[in-house]
Order: structure tokens, then C-alpha cells, then sequence
């Protein structure tokens, strides 16, 4: 995946069209680069622009509203802007989204690299997408459920939905594949054509739930055991065949 | 009204223009050195200073939360919370970071989104913002531009953009949308939406002369 240069998030960051975490990473990232704090700062000038043609006539009982609660507000001191950021969000919320990035990504992630946590974060996107993909696919309302037994031990069962055109795979009590072997899914064409790979399993991987895309490629659903790294065709008899229609 | 105008600039410009007052009606350059003096006297406790800066900002930062949030009455809440912040926290105003009501608007426009994200579901809010922001682009801004020049010239500058540039800025700013949700809702390429918010905010600060005193 490449990672375009962070300058190009400066534009999103400075009209909020960043996440929490992003945003905190780019906080971090300001904080070390004023070529960045001054690009942002043009930026947020240019939008403060773009927000005068919303201007709007406020409710007229705010105005005493707003003057009576700031007379009980204390306020902070000057000294305080001395230690805190460039950003003019408050303090406890920056602290707290920055503690919470860091929690989810562990300490060692404050030292990494904006483009390292980025790819983590892409990473997590896709396996919520992925999670979401499945439940998708079980709460399909022609969602139809398939099974079968493994030769050798172990269960398979294949949850289709035609209208999301994805399956679920839910592999149980498959013994150990062994020493350089890897469990292999596979879709079988219904007009005699090769078998098309639907997954691969880590090579210590015996058990799994996993997302099928474009279930009707295939009119069966197989599973072999291959050897490390996959193979483009099953190379050895399949341990079951689950029919999908 | 007496001016609370206690900095050297303030007085300065007093002092060599007597018509200040005029011109800041018309131009919003001065309108906007008014916010700065006031916020620095707001930092020093100057409630007086205050309630003629809430005259200045309240329809500012009323009118921002009100187009992001899509609602008045949280529009109005919101822009109590963002005024009082204001005042509580006007000793971080820093005029080498950029002005006074950028300041302002920035807190106002961080808050809005952050509540319009929080509150509602994103799948439903992406639907229902989506069908609303496409229907009413920046025109419905422009719309009500009628007589400033600021206005027509933020207008003009916005017609400048080519069309990603501008839709990807309106659903970001005034829609409260991530880039991520921009680039679904445009079916462009997330790069694509990341470099051109940024290219079109340069394009607009240049059409707009937008500087940062330094």
C-alpha cells in the first residue's frame, strides 16, 4: 500500500474532516513540523471565509444567556496558553483522544511513524468492514445455510446470501493441517471450469470464520489441505464439498 | 459605545483614522483587527469587551453550528457552549497563529462536527446528510449572499474550483463529513479527496488573498 506524504492530510485536518485518530496523530505531527502549523493555519483562515456566508441572526434571550453564564465562568490564565498547544480544542479532549490512540496501539505506537499508525488504522477499517461484511451476509434475509464434514475431522459450515453475493465460512474441530500444509477454500464453477481459490488459512490455522466474496462464481464450496503459501489449483482431493444452490 | 481598544494597535489606528468606524462597516479586514483587540481584552477579565465581542461573533458562530448541525435549537446550544468557551479561554488566542475570528470559528466548527458525529449513527447520517448536502451545495450560501462584496468574492472564488475541489470542501466544511466519507459519497479515490480539499483550499486562499500575519 503507499502511503501518500502527510502534507496532503493538512487540507482535511484543517476543515475537520479528519477522525480521532487521525487527528491526534496530526496534532503529535504539528507539534513538530511549523512548516505544517502555518499551512494549517492559511487553511483554517481561507475556511473562517467560507463560514461568513452562514452567517445567521442568533435567538435574541443567548445574548443574556451566554453574558451570564461567562460571568460565572473563570477563566483560564495567560500564563496557561504558555503550555498548551497550537490547537484551540480543549485541552482534556486532545488528552483524552491522544490516551486513548495511544491505548489502542500501545506505547511503543507514540514512537512510530504518522504513515506506520495510518496503515494500522487502514487496517483496522477493513477488518470492522470485513466483521461488517459478515453480519451483513448472516442477517440476509435469503441468507441460506450449508454443511458438512471434513474426511479426517471437523465441520464446515457456509452461510450464502445471493443478494450480497458473499458467504461466511465457518470452520470447526479441523485437526492440526501439519508441518507445511495450510487449509485451502475453494469455489467449483458449475460449468466444468477450475476450481477458484475463496481463501487461505495461516499455516498453524485450524479453525475460522471468514468472509467469501462473489459466492456465485461457484455451485459447490470445497476445502483442501495445500501446501504453504496456497496453491493457484487444488493439488490434492478435497476433504469436503458443500453444495451452495 | 466607548471601545475597550487598549492595545497599541487599537489606539494606534484610532488615532490615524478617524473614520476607523466607517470602514469597518464596510471592509471586513478592520472588522476583523476589532475581534482581535477585544479577545486580548476579554483575556484580561474585560466583560465589557466581551458582550461587544458577542455582538461581533454570536451570528458567526450561531449561523456555523446552525449549517453544520442542521437544527436551531442545537445550534443555539452549541453556540452558547462555544462562546462561553471563548471567553473562558481567550488568553490562548495567539494573533501570530492567525486571526481573532478564525480562532472563534475553528473552536465553533471543530465542536459542531464533533457533535454531528457523535450523535447520530454514520450510516444513517451519511444517507441523510448526503441527500441533503448534494441538494444544497455551497449555492444555498451564495444565495443568501445578496449585498457584501466578502461574500460575492468568496462566491466568485468558489466557482473558480473545478468541481471535486469544491463539492469535497462543501461536504467537509459545511456537511461535517471526513475525507474518508467525502470519497464515498463522491466515489473518488481517497488520495484523490485528500489532495483535492488541499488544492482547493490553496486555490481559494489565493483567490481570496487569505494571509496570516506573522
Amino acid at each position: 500500500m503507499t502511503r501518500p506524504d502527510i502534507h496532503a492530510l493538512c487540507g482535511a485536518y484543517a476543515v475537520d474532516a479528519v477522525d480521532d485518530l487521525e487527528r491526534a496523530a496530526f496534532d503529535r505531527h504539528l507539534a513538530d513540523c511549523e512548516a505544517c502549523a502555518a499551512e494549517v493555519a492559511e487553511y483554517r483562515e481561507t475556511a473562517t471565509r467560507l463560514a461568513e456566508g452562514t452567517w445567521a441572526v442568533p435567538p435574541p434571550r443567548m445574548r443574556e444567556q451566554v453574558l451570564t453564564r461567562a460571568a460565572a465562568t473563570p477563566q483560564v490564565s495567560a500564563a496557561d496558553r504558555r503550555r498548551s498547544a497550537p490547537s484551540p480544542v480543549t485541552r482534556w479532549r486532545r488528552i483524552a483522544v491522544a490516551a486513548a490512540a495511544v491505548g489502542v496501539l500501545g506505547l511503543g505506537a507514540a514512537a512510530t511513524s504518522y504513515a506506520a499508525l495510518e496503515q494500522r488504522l487502514d487496517a483496522e477499517r477493513i477488518a470492522m468492514a470485513a466483521a461488517q461484511q459478515r453480519r451483513d451476509v448472516m442477517t440476509a434475509p435469503d441468507a441460506a445455510l450449508r454443511a458438512g464434514d471434513l474426511a479426517g475431522g471437523g465441520r464446515v459450515t457456509v452461510v450464502v446470501s445471493d443478494l450480497e453475493d458473499n458467504g461466511v465460512v465457518i470452520l470447526n474441530d479441523a485437526p492440526p493441517p501439519g508441518p507445511d500444509r495450510v487449509y485451502q477454500f475453494w469455489l467449483v464453477p458449475d460449468d466444468g471450469g477450475s476450481p477458484v481459490s475463496a481463501g487461505l488459512l495461516r499455516a498453524d490455522q485450524n479453525g475460522a470464520i471468514e468472509l467469501i466474496q462473489g459466492v456465485s462464481r461457484g455451485v459447490v464450496f470445497a476445502v483442501s489441505l495445500e501446501p504453504a503459501g496456497g496453491s493457484p489449483l487444488p493439488s490434492t482431493t478435497p476433504l469436503v464439498g458443500v453444495s451452495l444452490v | 459605545m466607548t471601545g475597550p481598544d487598549l492595545s497599541p494597535r487599537g489606539a494606534s489606528r484610532r488615532g490615524v483614522s478617524p473614520g476607523a468606524a466607517e470602514v469597518s462597516l464596510a471592509a471586513p479586514q478592520p472588522e476583523r483587527v476589532v475581534i482581535d483587540d477585544l479577545l486580548r481584552s476579554v483575556a484580561r477579565g474585560d466583560d465589557a469587551a466581551f458582550s461587544r465581542l458577542y455582538d461581533l461573533i454570536a451570528p458567526r458562530v450561531f449561523g456555523l453550528a446552525r449549517r453544520v448541525l442542521r437544527d436551531p435549537a442545537q445550534a443555539e446550544e452549541m453556540a452558547q457552549e462555544v462562546l462561553v468557551e471563548v471567553w473562558r479561554t481567550a488568553a490562548r488566542f495567539d494573533s501570530e497563529r492567525g486571526s481573532g475570528l478564525s480562532w472563534v470559528l475553528t473552536i465553533a466548527h471543530r465542536r459542531s462536527v464533533d457533535r454531528v458525529r457523535s450523535e447520530q449513527a454514520s450510516a444513517d447520517r451519511m444517507q441523510r446528510v448526503a441527500a441533503a448536502s448534494m441538494h444544497v451545495p455551497y449555492d444555498e450560501v451564495a444565495d443568501q449572499v445578496g449585498t457584501r462584496l466578502e461574500r460575492q468574492q468568496v462566491r466568485r472564488c468558489m466557482e473558480g474550483l473545478t468541481a471535486l475541489q469544491r463539492e469535497a470542501i462543501t461536504l467537509a466544511y459545511y456537511g461535517g463529513h471526513t475525507y474518508r466519507e467525502v470519497a464515498t459519497l463522491l466515489d473518488a479515490a481517497l488520495p484523490t479527496v485528500k489532495t483535492r480539499m488541499r488544492d482547493g483550499l490553496i486555490r481559494l486562499r489565493d483567490c481570496l488573498s487569505v494571509e496570516v500575519a506573522r
